[in-house]
């Protein structure tokens, strides 16, 4: 179990800013997700931790010994790769053997912690079947047992579910979290899927091009995005253009179309500003002491276990969420419609993109 | 921590690992010391004129009409009579000097080259006939290289008594007159005929990468027939036709075994390569500054039609859009006007040019073959002679050790600069992977030459020292010749089988605790063996019929020559049998099946490719 700490992290290929100065903390035993777009840096984030790449500028940490320049092999911080690189000419049982033969063992106990990793990850019997002979998601899980037989001060996941099927995926999301609560190690895990990692982790740190963007808990990332990029990016929601009309302290008078939306929370200086709403944060019946928007109904789209209508507020469309079907009778196509916000689920939020 | 700013920008890796550094400094330090700095040596012989920088030798070679010629003289075509009175047109070639002709021939021998080997990779690749495979394994004679023995058949074929002329003229009665084909006519022809196969190969994958949902969009918008080929088909094979093309520009450019066979005839001489060689073997122990720029002149145009050939490819490198779905090989049966084609064109076509190799093999079994259409007699007494002639066998046994020993330096050097080159990227990559394809554009006979300054004047009076006649011993010469001119084709072999295996899997050892030295013996290389081990086959082949380096430098002393020198001196002396050449031949020839069979049954690979990209 290791605390790995990251500072001031650069990386550069060629032209390109891959990263713009990353600081990140993650703490024992936790389950820490960098979470993002393709491109925004976080696998390359991972490879610097794993030894695989080095960084132009910064310093890494694994508690508090520096290991920035240290070669992969020497640093202990085993990689679960996406394509799970197993080796083809090995056996299943020579390639969850390997880490444990470089570091010399006695053949016994080689013997025994390759039982014990393939029971962990439920492959008893499978030693001496070739990589090929594997379905994906039995590949998958020798490239894990691979990884955590070693016992690595750090285990890293570079979107392990990526090439499995949807069904598989959530299976294998349920074991790596079970693994990993029974190991007590410090997992590092890498997706673009933010379900999942809000499924799987402690913290989420959600990146950027090249840059973290916020750091939290799943809850606190979903429910109190600090940005734009972040709220906009964790699942469906309502991004709408607008600006602050009125100052008075921390309270806000904000302006889109024709709507004023008084003693809201915001505290930045820019003007120019979002207003983000979950959809499933407004209601289409009456509640007390709420925002109230009168508009007309563009579409009702049915989901099975939710229903969402979308309405229009000028020129602004906004989604409401339900799962009551009692809420859409009524509504038809082109009607008119009432949204009720209740103002903590408002957030403002400096226009960013 | 070891980091080293001089190891991230070379080698482009911050830390600084020994195995690295010996992967990039070896095979380039290899190939600075063994072919940048030879042909350098040449450079400054060429250029010097009275112990002075000078262009004499370039002026004076470029303003002779014996290298330059405008215009050209004599007749493309002689009426004579043979001794019975018949006429017989004589085609030799017309003579721009030395230096154009070599360009006219390479030139020809190229376009021919090309049209028949596109036109026989295309039915190939497109066809479905009746007797295919057969075709397909026919196709696969023409490879088997001869050095000589080839060319001396095919002067046989076009001499007036010979096969062309027995089929056309006396068979067939559709020649009104006899031809003979010889000098730089024949020299045309009998590059032409060994070639093709080079521009077959290239093209023949060419056409099968090419990915049909490409075509069948084209004719799902209404394009079909010629004009699909001609808009969609041949432009995206053009690269590969192209590649082929520039290898027989540059095999034509520095052959000798056409010249010397068609030696008989003053108008073959007037080549480049014949002119260095014959201006090295009578000028012996003098170090000539005509030769050496000649020999530059010979380079430059070699690395020309290679660059040019280089940037055109890399231009094009068309990457195929197939994601996935299924690869339907665009396969049709001919109409009747095609099958016509294919049956009365090409299959007579491609009969004729696989003769060369039946031709070897029955001179290697027959008493004599002077003014007849075929060989005559029976007798083992030649392939005898090869096996039980202590002198024949020491020459064989030469050429044995000498292509095994520089088997050994370039699987070494393909590994290393394959993993150097396709594992980091440093400055010195670039650098790295135009050396090591390099060799090919080199004319043999330049790199003889190279050899022959720079060893004679670093190792002066030594064993090395080609000058000094009694004592030179070509072991160490020849050896590394053969490794540097054939290191081409097993680089490109390793480093195609380091493309497909992903690096994740070696970054994987490595993150595991392996070391680098672990992770390229116990991850890479038993990964990559295949390719290693049909490299390795496949410069064998070529180290054993080598010939330029072989019949300069290697027949300075005979106790040491290779079978290729033997070959020559049988060929070039009157008294010399030729069947014995085409029992060496024929050994030859088994050699190389065997390889390839070998290759072919372990590696799984169809064929052995002679490319340049």
């Amino acid at each position: 179990m290791v605390e790995v700490k990251l500072e001031n992290i650069v990386k550069t290929f060629g032209e390109t800013v891959a990263l713009k100065g990353i600081d990140l903390h993650i703490k024992h035993g936790e389950l820490f997700t960098l979470l993002g777009p393709s491109g925004c840096g976080k696998s390359t984030t991972l490879r610097i931790i794993a030894g695989l790449d080095f960084p132009d500028k910064g310093r890494i940490f694994f508690d508090d010994q520096e290991v920035t320049y240290l070669s992969s092999s020497e640093r202990g911080a085993v990689l679960v790769f996406q394509n799970y690189a197993l080796w083809p000419h090995m056996t299943v049982y020579d390639n969850i053997a390997y880490g444990l033969k470089i570091r010399k063992l006695p053949k016994e106990e080689i013997e025994r912690k390759v039982k014990w990793a393939l029971q962990l990850v439920k492959l008893e019997g499978f030693e001496d079947r070739y990589p090929t002979q594997l379905s994906g998601g039995q590949q998958q899980r020798v490239a894990i047992a691979r990884a955590i037989v070693v016992e690595p001060k750090l285990l890293l996941l570079d979107e392990p579910l990526s090439n499995l099927d949807a069904k598989l995926r959530l299976e294998m999301r349920s074991e790596i979290r079970r693994i990993q609560r029974e190991l007590g190690i410090t997992v590092l895990y890498v997706t673009h899927d933010q379900e999942e990692a809000m499924a799987i982790s402690d913290r989420i740190a959600v990146m950027n091009v090249g840059t973290v963007e916020q750091v939290g808990t799943p809850r606190e990332i979903y429910e109190k995005p600090k940005t734009e990029f972040v709220a906009s990016f964790m699942g469906k929601t309502n991004v709408i253009p607008a600006k602050v009309v009125e100052r008075h302290g921390d309270k806000v008078t904000v302006e889109f179309e024709h709507f004023r939306l008084e003693g809201l929370t915001y505290t930045d200086k820019s003007d120019k500003v979002v207003i983000v709403i979950r959809p499933e944060r407004i209601s289409l019946h009456p509640i007390e002491n709420a925002v109230k928007l009168e508009g007309k109904v563009d579409l009702i789209e049915y989901y099975g276990f939710f229903i969402e209508v979308v309405g229009m507020f000028g020129e602004t469309r906004i989604i409401a969420r339900t799962i009551s079907d009692k809420d859409v009778m009524g509504l038809r196509p082109q009607g008119p419609v009432t949204f009720y916000i209740n103002k903590d689920d408002i957030l403002v939020l400096p226009k960013q993109l | 921590m070891k980091v080293s700013k001089w190891s991230e920008k070379l080698f482009g890796t911050p830390l600084f690992e020994p195995l690295v550094s010996f992967s990039y400094l070896f095979p380039l330090l290899y190939i600075v010391v063994f072919l940048i700095i030879p042909v350098l040596a040449m450079l400054a012989v060429a250029f010097s004129h009275g112990g002075h920088f000078s262009l004499y030798w370039f002026k004076s070679i470029l303003t002779s009409s014996y290298y330059v010629q405008f215009p050209p003289q004599g007749d493309f075509a002689v009426r004579t009579a043979t001794a019975t009175g018949e006429t017989v047109y004589l085609i030799r070639g017309i003579d721009f000097g030395v230096v154009i002709n070599s360009l006219v021939v390479a030139a020809l021998v190229t376009l021919l080259a090309s049209l028949m080997g596109t036109i026989f990779a295309f039915i190939m690749a497109r066809y479905e006939f009746r007797g295919k495979n057969f075709f397909r394994i026919v196709l696969f004679i023409p490879l088997l290289v001869t050095p000589f023995v080839n060319a001396y058949v095919i002067k046989k074929m076009f001499l007036d008594t010979g096969l062309i002329n027995y089929i056309f003229y006396e068979l067939l009665h559709i020649l009104p007159f006899r031809i003979k084909i010889d000098g730089l006519a024949g020299v045309v022809l009998a590059q032409a005929m060994t070639y093709y196969p080079i521009v077959y190969l290239n093209a023949y994958a060419s056409f099968i990468n090419i990915d049909p949902t490409l075509e069948e969009q084209a004719e799902n918008l209404g394009s079909k027939g010629f004009h699909l080929f001609r808009t969609v088909t041949f432009p995206l094979a053009l690269p590969g036709i192209a590649a082929g093309a520039t290898l027989v520009f540059i095999f034509s450019l520095e052959d000798l075994a056409a010249p010397i066979v068609f030696q008989g005839d003053p108008l073959a001489k007037k080549l480049m390569s014949y002119q260095i060689f014959s201006k090295f073997l009578y000028g012996l122990g003098e170090r000539s500054p005509e030769i050496a720029a000649l020999s530059i002149i010979m380079l430059t145009l070699a690395v020309l039609a290679f660059l040019g050939i280089r940037k055109y490819v890399s231009l094009r490198q068309y990457a195929m859009l197939s994601k996935g779905g299924r690869w339907k090989p665009r396969v049709s049966k001919p109409r009747a006007w095609q099958a016509a084609i294919i049956y009365v064109v090409l299959l007579p076509l491609l009969l004729f040019t696989i003769f060369p190799q039946i031709g070897v093999v029955l001179l290697a079994f027959s008493k004599q073959w002077s003014v007849t259409v075929m060989p005559q007699g029976f007798t083992t007494e030649y392939v005898k002679q090869m096996l039980f002639n202590p002198d024949v066998r020491r020459y064989i046994i030469n050429s044995l050790m000498y292509s095994a020993a520089a088997v050994v330096l370039i699987v070494l050097l393909s590994v290393t600069s394959s993993y150097a080159t396709s594992r980091f990227k440093g400055i010195l990559t670039p650098v790295l992977e135009s050396l090591v394809i390099i060799p090919i554009a080199v004319p043999g006979i330049v790199v003889a030459m190279g050899y022959f300054y720079f060893f004679s004047q670093i190792f002066p009076n030594t064993p090395l020292d080609p000058t000094n006649i009694f004592n030179f011993n070509p072991a160490f010469v020849l050896i590394l010749a053969y490794s540097i001119r054939r290191l081409p084709f097993s680089a490109r072999s390793v480093y195609a089988g380091l493309q497909q295996v992903h690096v994740s899997l070696e970054e994987a050892s490595m993150n595991l605790g392996a070391g680098r030295w672990k992770t390229v013996t116990g991850i890479l290389l038993p990964l990559i063996s295949l390719n290693v081990f049909g490299g390795a086959m496949l410069s064998f082949v070529y180290s054993m019929s080598e010939t330029s380096v072989g019949i300069t430098l290697g027949s300075l002393n005979m106790q040491y020559a290779p079978i290729t020198a033997f070959m020559k001196d049988i060929m070039m002396s009157a008294a010399g049998s030729a069947q014995l050449a085409a029992a060496l031949g024929v050994l030859l020839i088994t050699v190389q099946i065997l390889s390839i069979v070998l290759v072919n049954i372990i590696t799984k690979q169809r064929y052995a490719f002679i490319g340049l990209t």
